[in-house]
C-alpha cells in the first residue's frame, strides 16, 4: 500500500511539473499558444478555459484528498489534446515534444487511476478485490 | 374498463438504448467537433469518459450483476440506496417507527437537554392500548414537599468501609474514550460532576478523559482488563490497586457480558484506534480490538465468584458485575455459588440484549440474550428466593433513556438506573447509526478532528447536567403520582401490565389489569 502511494506521488510531482508550462503560457498567451488556438478557431476563450483546467488538474493532484479527482481531469484534458493533435494540428514536426508530453502525462494520470483504484468514486465498489475480513484479537501477546 | 396493461417503464429497454445511444453520442459529437466547431470536443471528452466507464461496467467489472446487466444506468439504483436512510429519516419515517429510538423519543431527550418545555400536546402517539406497560397511579399522589430524598447505600450489606452512596437513581452506563471522542467523553464528565451521578469508564484502559471533568467513576474491568492486564489477560493485581486508589475511582465493575453483544467480547473497529488509544489498551492499529468474549480466570462457577472475591479484596472498594441474562437457571446457579462462598456482588448490573453499542456484530445485536424488563424481574425473583436480594443492589440498563422507561424498570426491581444512549443523544446525537465506522457526523464517537471540531465541550456538559434534571423532575412527579414516597417503595403493584405482554407470565396472579377490579 506504502509503495503504490509512493509511486502514485512520483507520477502526481511529475504530471504537475510537465503541466505547469503549458497551462501558464496558455494564461498569459504566448504566441505559439495563440497560434495554436487560433488554428483550433478557440482563440481566446477556448484558450482560459483550457488553461484554467489545466492549472485547477495542478491543484487537485497536490491535495491528497482530490488525488484521483485532478488524474480524472488531466485524462479529460489530454483526451482533448489527443483528438486535437489527431484531427487539427498533426503530431510532428515543430511540436513532437509536446505530443511527447501529451502521451506521458496521459499514461502518468492513468497510472495514478491505476495505483489509487481503491479510492476512484463510483468505481472502487465494483472493482474491489472480495476480500474476507480479517479478524484477529487484537492482542500484542499471542 | 378494465385495465389490461398498466404503463410501466421498462428499464431494461431504457438500459439497452442508453447503452447505444452513449456511443452514437460519442461519434457525433466528435464529428461535430471536426467539422463544426472545436468547442464540441468539451462534451466528445465528456462522453468519452462515460463511455469508458459504461463499458467498464458492462464488460470488465465482475461484482455487481445489476451494472454488468444494465451499465451506468444500474448505478443510479446504488446511488438512491445510499441515500435512502436519510431521507427517511428526514421526511418519511414516522415519529413513532424508527430505531433504536424513535423521533418522538430522541425529542423527549433533546428538549430536557435543551431544558425547554418537555410537555407534548394532544395526546399521546403511542400505541396506547396495546401491549404499553404503564404505572398505575395513586387517587392520593404524595404531596411533593413529604418524598424523600433518594440515597443508596452500595457495599453496606458486605460491611465496606469505603461505601458509596448514590444520591441520584440515574447513572452514565458504561462507554469507553475509543468507543466515544475525547470530547464526549469529557463533556459527560463534566456534566456528570454537576449533577452529580456517577458515570462507568467502560473498558477502555486508563480513564484519562473522563477524570477530566471529576465527576465520580465506576471503573469497568472487562475482559480484556485494558490497562490493568498481564500480557496473559489476567489482571496486574498491582497495576490495578494503584488504578483503584484514584480518589474519584469509587466503585468497580467487572463486565461478564454486555447486551448488545453477550457471550462476545468487546470490539473497537480498527478505523478508531488512534495513536492514544492504542497506547492506553496497549494494543496495535492494524486490526479491529476484540476483546475475548469471558475473563480468563472465570472458567466456571467457583472460579468466577472467586474472582469477584479476588478483585473485591484488592480493590478496596464496591465492587459489582455486569451481565447480560441469559440462562436464568445458569444464573440462580450463580447465585446458589454466592451463598456457598459467601462472596456478593456489591451490586449487579442487568443488561438488557437490546443494549447499545459502539460495534457489535448484528447477529448478536439482535439475536442474543434476554430483554432487560424480563431478564430484570427473573433476577430480581431469584435473588427473592434465594433469600439473598438485600445483600447486594440492582442496576438495569438498555434503552432506559427516558423517565417512564425507568420508573418501570425501578418498579421491576432495579434500584438504580444506567443508561448511556440517553446521554448521547444529550450530547447532540442524531441517531446517524456511524459509531462504528469513525465518520460520526457529531463528534461523538469518532476521533477525527475535522468531526470533532464542532463539538464544544462546555456547552455539551449543561446538556448533560439539563438531561439529568429533567429526568429526575419527572422521576420525582412519577413517584409522587404512585402515592409512595421514595424509589424504593415502588413495586410490581404499581405496574399495570397487560395480558399480552411477555412479562404478563412472570406476574403473580395479583397484578393481571383485571385483578384490582
Amino acid at each position: 500500500m506504502k509503495t503504490r502511494l509512493t509511486l502514485s506521488w512520483i507520477l502526481q510531482t511529475l504530471v504537475v511539473l510537465i503541466l505547469i508550462y503549458p497551462s501558464w503560457s496558455k494564461l498569459i498567451g504566448t504566441p505559439q499558444e495563440v497560434a495554436l488556438f487560433t488554428t483550433l478557431g478557440m482563440e481566446p476563450t477556448g484558450r482560459y478555459i483550457i488553461g484554467f483546467f489545466e492549472a485547477l488538474a495542478i491543484v487537485l493532484l497536490l491535495i491528497p484528498s482530490s488525488v484521483t479527482w485532478g488524474a480524472i481531469l488531466t485524462l479529460c484534458i489530454m483526451s482533448g489534446a489527443f483528438i486535437a493533435h489527431a484531427t487539427k494540428i498533426g503530431f510532428g514536426g515543430e511540436i513532437t515534444v509536446m505530443s511527447i508530453f501529451l502521451g506521458v502525462t496521459f499514461l502518468s494520470a492513468l497510472g495514478i487511476l491505476i495505483l489509487r483504484s481503491q479510492e476512484l468514486p463510483f468505481i472502487r465498489d465494483a472493482f474491489a478485490r472480495s476480500t474476507t475480513p480479517q479478524k484477529t484479537d487484537g492482542d500484542k501477546s499471542k | 374498463m378494465p385495465i389490461t396493461r398498466t404503463a410501466t417503464l421498462d428499464l431494461h429497454l431504457l438500459a439497452k438504448f442508453t447503452n447505444l445511444l452513449l456511443p452514437a453520442a460519442l461519434i457525433l459529437s466528435l464529428l461535430a467537433g471536426i467539422n463544426i466547431s472545436f468547442y464540441f470536443h468539451f462534451l466528445t471528452v465528456a462522453l468519452l469518459m462515460l463511455n469508458t466507464l459504461n463499458f467498464a461496467y458492462l464488460f470488465i467489472q465482475r461484482r455487481h450483476t445489476l451494472l454488468r446487466n444494465f451499465g451506468i444506468l444500474g448505478q443510479a439504483r446504488y446511488l438512491m440506496e445510499s441515500i435512502g436512510p436519510e431521507l427517511r429519516q428526514y421526511f418519511f419515517a414516522n415519529d413513532t417507527e424508527e430505531r433504536p429510538f424513535n423521533r418522538s423519543e430522541r425529542s423527549e431527550v433533546y428538549r430536557k437537554s435543551h431544558g425547554i418545555d418537555a410537555t407534548g400536546a394532544f395526546g399521546s402517539l403511542s400505541e396506547y392500548d396495546r401491549d404499553e406497560i404503564k404505572l398505575r397511579h395513586s387517587l392520593f399522589p404524595t404531596p411533593h414537599n413529604e418524598l424523600m430524598p433518594y440515597e443508596l447505600k452500595v457495599g453496606a450489606a458486605r460491611g465496606l468501609e469505603s461505601t458509596y452512596t448514590l444520591h441520584r437513581p440515574i447513572m452514565i452506563s458504561a462507554m469507553s474514550y475509543g468507543a466515544l471522542s475525547a470530547y464526549a467523553v469529557e463533556a459527560l464528565s463534566t456534566g456528570a460532576k454537576e449533577a452529580g451521578i456517577l458515570m462507568n469508564t467502560g473498558e477502555g484502559g486508563f480513564p484519562k478523559y473522563h477524570l477530566r471533568g471529576g465527576s465520580d467513576l465506576i471503573f469497568q474491568l472487562g475482559t480484556a482488563k485494558f490497562g490493568v492486564r498481564h500480557p496473559d489477560g489476567s489482571l496486574d493485581d498491582e497495576a490495578f490497586k494503584k488504578l483503584c486508589a484514584r480518589p474519584e475511582i469509587k466503585m468497580i465493575e467487572i463486565k461478564l457480558s454486555q447486551g448488545a453483544k453477550p457471550g462476545k467480547g468487546g470490539i473497537l473497529p480498527k478505523e478508531k484506534i488512534s495513536a492514544e488509544i492504542s497506547e492506553l489498551r496497549g494494543v496495535d492499529r492494524d486490526h479491529d480490538v476484540v476483546s475475548p468474549p469471558g475473563h480468563v480466570e472465570c472458567k466456571d462457577l467457583t472460579s468466577t465468584i472467586a474472582f469477584i472475591s479476588h478483585v473485591q479484596s484488592i480493590s478496596g472498594l464496591p465492587t459489582g458485575i455486569k451481565l447480560c441474562l441469559g440462562s436464568p437457571r445458569e444464573f440462580e446457579d450463580l447465585v446458589k455459588e454466592m451463598i456457598k462462598q459467601d462472596t456478593f456482588p456489591d451490586f449487579i448490573t442487568v443488561d438488557g440484549a437490546e443494549g447499545g453499542t459502539g460495534a457489535a456484530p448484528t447477529a448478536f445485536l439482535d439475536g442474543v440474550g434476554m430483554p432487560l424488563f424480563v431478564a430484570l424481574r427473573t433476577v430480581d425473583q431469584i435473588l427473592i428466593r434465594e433469600n439473598v436480594r438485600l445483600r447486594t443492589v440492582l442496576f438495569a440498563s438498555g434503552k432506559l433513556i427516558n423517565p417512564a422507561k425507568q420508573l418501570l424498570a425501578l418498579c421491576l426491581g432495579a434500584d438504580a438506573c444506567y443508561t448511556a444512549r440517553g446521554f448521547m443523544l444529550a450530547l447532540g446525537c442524531i441517531q446517524a447509526l456511524q459509531c462504528n465506522r469513525n465518520t460520526c457526523p457529531v463528534g461523538i464517537t469518532t476521533h477525527d478532528p475535522s468531526l470533532m471540531r464542532g463539538f464544544i465541550v462546555e456547552e455539551k456538559a449543561k446538556r448533560v447536567k439539563n438531561y439529568v434534571d429533567g429526568m429526575l423532575s419527572d422521576i420525582d412527579h412519577l413517584i409522587a403520582a404512585a402515592g409512595v414516597h421514595r424509589a424504593s417503595e415502588l413495586t410490581l403493584d404499581h405496574l399495570y401490565i397487560p395480558d399480552q405482554h411477555e412479562l404478563a407470565p412472570l406476574m403473580p396472579a395479583s397484578s393481571s389489569p383485571t385483578a384490582q377490579l
